[in-house]
């Protein structure tokens, strides 16, 4: 795993590189391109929404920029790092070390705490105990969650369980975070506020953020527009994008 | 932090939990009693066999015990005795001269093994006097005295006081022959002892079979049958300085070893059987627990925890759950094997069959390390082995086909 540097990340850079990116299911004698031969950068620091109708490929695609699914042909870059020539476990080592994860349904470990939760990402990166409780608190309390160190998710709303897993995907300082679908399961004021959050946190640490996603204000706020049809990426937009919303 | 998730991992299901736990605890309880139970019986079995006669072990000359010659001998008896008995383990040792007679009275007549023995030693080793039950046992300076078996005085026809004739090989290769007074009847249960044998003075079957000062064996006995097993390797020692040999319990009572081991082994089949059973149900529930969690296990991988980790998790969650069932388990059973160790059980309906192995009417299990620690190491091993299955199946785990799981 190559070291995390600040030049790496510098932004600008790219911290995602696809090139002739293909992935092909087959049923039976049916096959379906679900991405097909994509080129595409995602650079450091970017606020990118990769949006599509259902089956335009766009959660397949942030799967295997998240080394959590292989593609058929064409190679994927994170942070300098040809996920290809990864086996499983270097893949688990480099989904640690270099990205950050935030699911529709929240995914939190029900037997954990929120801090816990928080504190599990630095423990699995061999944090020592004092530091990673003051960083997981520090994380927890970045996103508005200082006070409910204790609390369980089954105790938590959807937005704080969401809140939670912004804190854990950002707490081991990755080179991106994929989000899918972060608000589909939301209400427009929990939504709102984690759009609000998201954007805060690119705006301050420079993470860098990839939301799949239909919710028209997540991409309202977004720098960049990716969208994508029939596994094919149909517009990048780059600027103010209030009126794509629209 | 691994160990505390399996450990709350472990009540997210409480009934089901709480129902496996039972099930091991059950299980290994059931093998600590049944262990004990068993353990005991073959103790007291082994005990009430061996020191009704034979005593734990046996000094003898090499290729005795299958050829029980009168020729066989040892010489100057009493002085071994007294070593044997400075040996650590060893309580009492007792010189015996044995042979192969023709017992008469009048026109009926027997085949016996007569047995010379020293009063005052042989009482600290056999409990054979105490089975008297008409006249009495043999006292030091008895000259002439006799003590038989009450169904091989039944047989000659004989009672107190009167003359038995004994016909037989002395070690010279004349003709031994006495004439002794029945001085006591023993009832020790056991039928080759009370159809069979007849216990005389040391001194006077010296005389009567031309042995000098020689006796063919010494019987030993200890505080307990495992004391003098312990000691067996320094007996061993003793015996080989003088061209002799020991001969251990099973040596002594075969037949009691074949039967005890051949109930053993039935009752691991039963016991392999109840452990298998409980392995199947554990694993069942771990991976029924393993399919409804697998969308878990995906994010955790997504997460960047390693697939070997996340088994070695539900590994721990299934050395926990085999851990705690298991002690609770050995607090059950164990206190039922203490409780009845105390109190007894009562066998009446069986007591004739018990008697044939010297057993009593009331049996007490016997609570031990083995007893107590061998059953429950079993499941816990086996449940540990048996939790390399589900392991096996989340190490395969691909992280987005599990999360996309139900």
């Amino acid at each position: 795993m190559q070291p995390d540097t600040s030049e790496s990340r510098a932004p600008g850079r790219a911290i995602v590189a696809c090139r002739g990116l293909s992935k092909i299911y087959t049923d039976g004698a049916v096959e379906v391109r679900a991405v097909d031969g994509l080129d595409l950068d995602i650079a450091a620091g970017d606020f990118a929404t990769l949006s599509g109708p259902s089956g335009s490929g766009k959660t397949t695609l942030q799967n295997m920029i998240g080394g959590l699914d292989r593609p058929t042909s064409g190679s994927v870059t994170v942070d300098g790092e040809d996920l290809s020539s990864l086996n499983t476990a270097h893949l688990a080592e480099l989904r640690l070390h270099k990205i950050g994860f935030v699911f529709q349904a929240y995914n939190l470990i029900p037997v954990l705490s929120a801090l816990e939760n928080i504190e599990f990402v630095l423990q699995l990166l061999g944090v020592g105990a004092k530091e990673r409780r003051a960083r997981a608190a520090s994380a927890l309390a970045d996103v508005g969650l200082a006070g409910m160190e204790g609390r369980r998710p089954s105790h938590l709303s959807g937005g704080q369980q969401q809140r939670v897993a912004v804190a854990r995907a950002l707490v081991a300082r990755p080179a991106i975070v994929l989000a899918d679908e972060p608000t589909a399961n939301l209400d427009s004021k929990s939504a709102d506020d984690l759009i609000s959050l998201m954007a805060e946190l690119n705006a301050r640490s420079g993470t860098t953020f990839l939301i799949g996603t239909h919710d028209a204000r997540v991409i309202a706020r977004a720098r960049r527009h990716i969208e994508m049809v029939d596994g094919k990426v149909t517009a990048d937009t780059t600027g103010d994008l209030a009126d794509v919303a629209q | 932090m691994l160990f505390e998730m399996a450990w709350r991992n472990l009540w997210r299901q409480p009934m089901r939990t709480a129902l496996s736990l039972l099930t091991m605890a059950l299980a290994a309880a059931l093998l600590v009693f049944m262990l004990s139970f068993q353990l005991g019986v073959y103790d007291t079995m082994k005990s009430n066999a061996l020191r009704i006669f034979d005593g734990f072990a046996r000094i003898q000359p090499p290729g005795y015990a299958d050829d029980p010659d009168i020729r066989k001998t040892i010489a100057d008896p009493e002085a071994l005795a007294a070593k044997a008995e400075q040996v650590k383990g060893v309580t009492a040792a007792a010189p015996r001269a044995t042979s192969y007679v023709i017992l008469a009275n009048g026109e009926r007549s027997y085949g016996a093994a007569i047995v010379g023995v020293s009063p005052t030693r042989e009482r600290r080793v056999s409990t054979l006097a105490t089975t008297v039950h008409e006249g009495r046992y043999l006292k030091p300076g008895d000259s002439d005295a006799v003590v038989l078996g009450d169904a091989l005085a039944r047989n000659l026809k004989l009672k107190l006081g009167d003359k038995v004739t004994l016909l037989g090989s002395a070690l010279d290769g004349t003709i031994a022959a006495d004439s002794l007074t029945l001085v006591g009847i023993f009832h020790t249960g056991i039928g080759d002892l009370d159809r069979q044998v007849a216990e005389m003075p040391l001194g006077r079957f010296q005389q009567s079979f031309a042995m000098g000062d020689t006796a063919n064996t010494i019987a030993l006995v200890g505080p307990s049958l495992s004391a003098v097993n312990a000691a067996l390797p320094r007996l061993d020692r003793l015996a080989t300085a003088n061209n002799l040999v020991v001969e251990d319990w099973g040596g002594l009572q075969p037949g009691l070893k074949q039967a005890i081991t051949l109930d053993f082994s039935t009752s691991m089949l039963w016991y392999v059987s109840l452990v298998v059973v409980v392995v199947f149900i554990i694993l069942n529930t771990l991976l029924m627990s393993v399919l409804e969690r697998t969308r878990e296990f995906g994010m955790l991988m997504a997460i960047g925890m390693r697939a070997p980790l996340v088994g070695r998790m539900l590994w721990l969650e299934l050395i926990l759950l085999a851990l705690i069932g298991t002690v609770a388990g050995v607090i059950l059973g164990g206190g039922l094997a203490l409780w009845y160790g105390h109190a007894g059980i009562a066998v009446g309906a069986f007591e004739g069959l018990m008697a044939q192995w010297g057993l009593p009417g009331r049996l007490y299990p016997t609570l031990s390390a083995t007893s107590a620690l061998v059953g429950p190491a079993v499941i816990v091993v086996s449940v540990a082995v048996a939790g390399l299955i589900p392991m096996r199946r989340i190490r395969r785990l691909e992280p987005v086909k599990a999360m996309r799981a139900a």
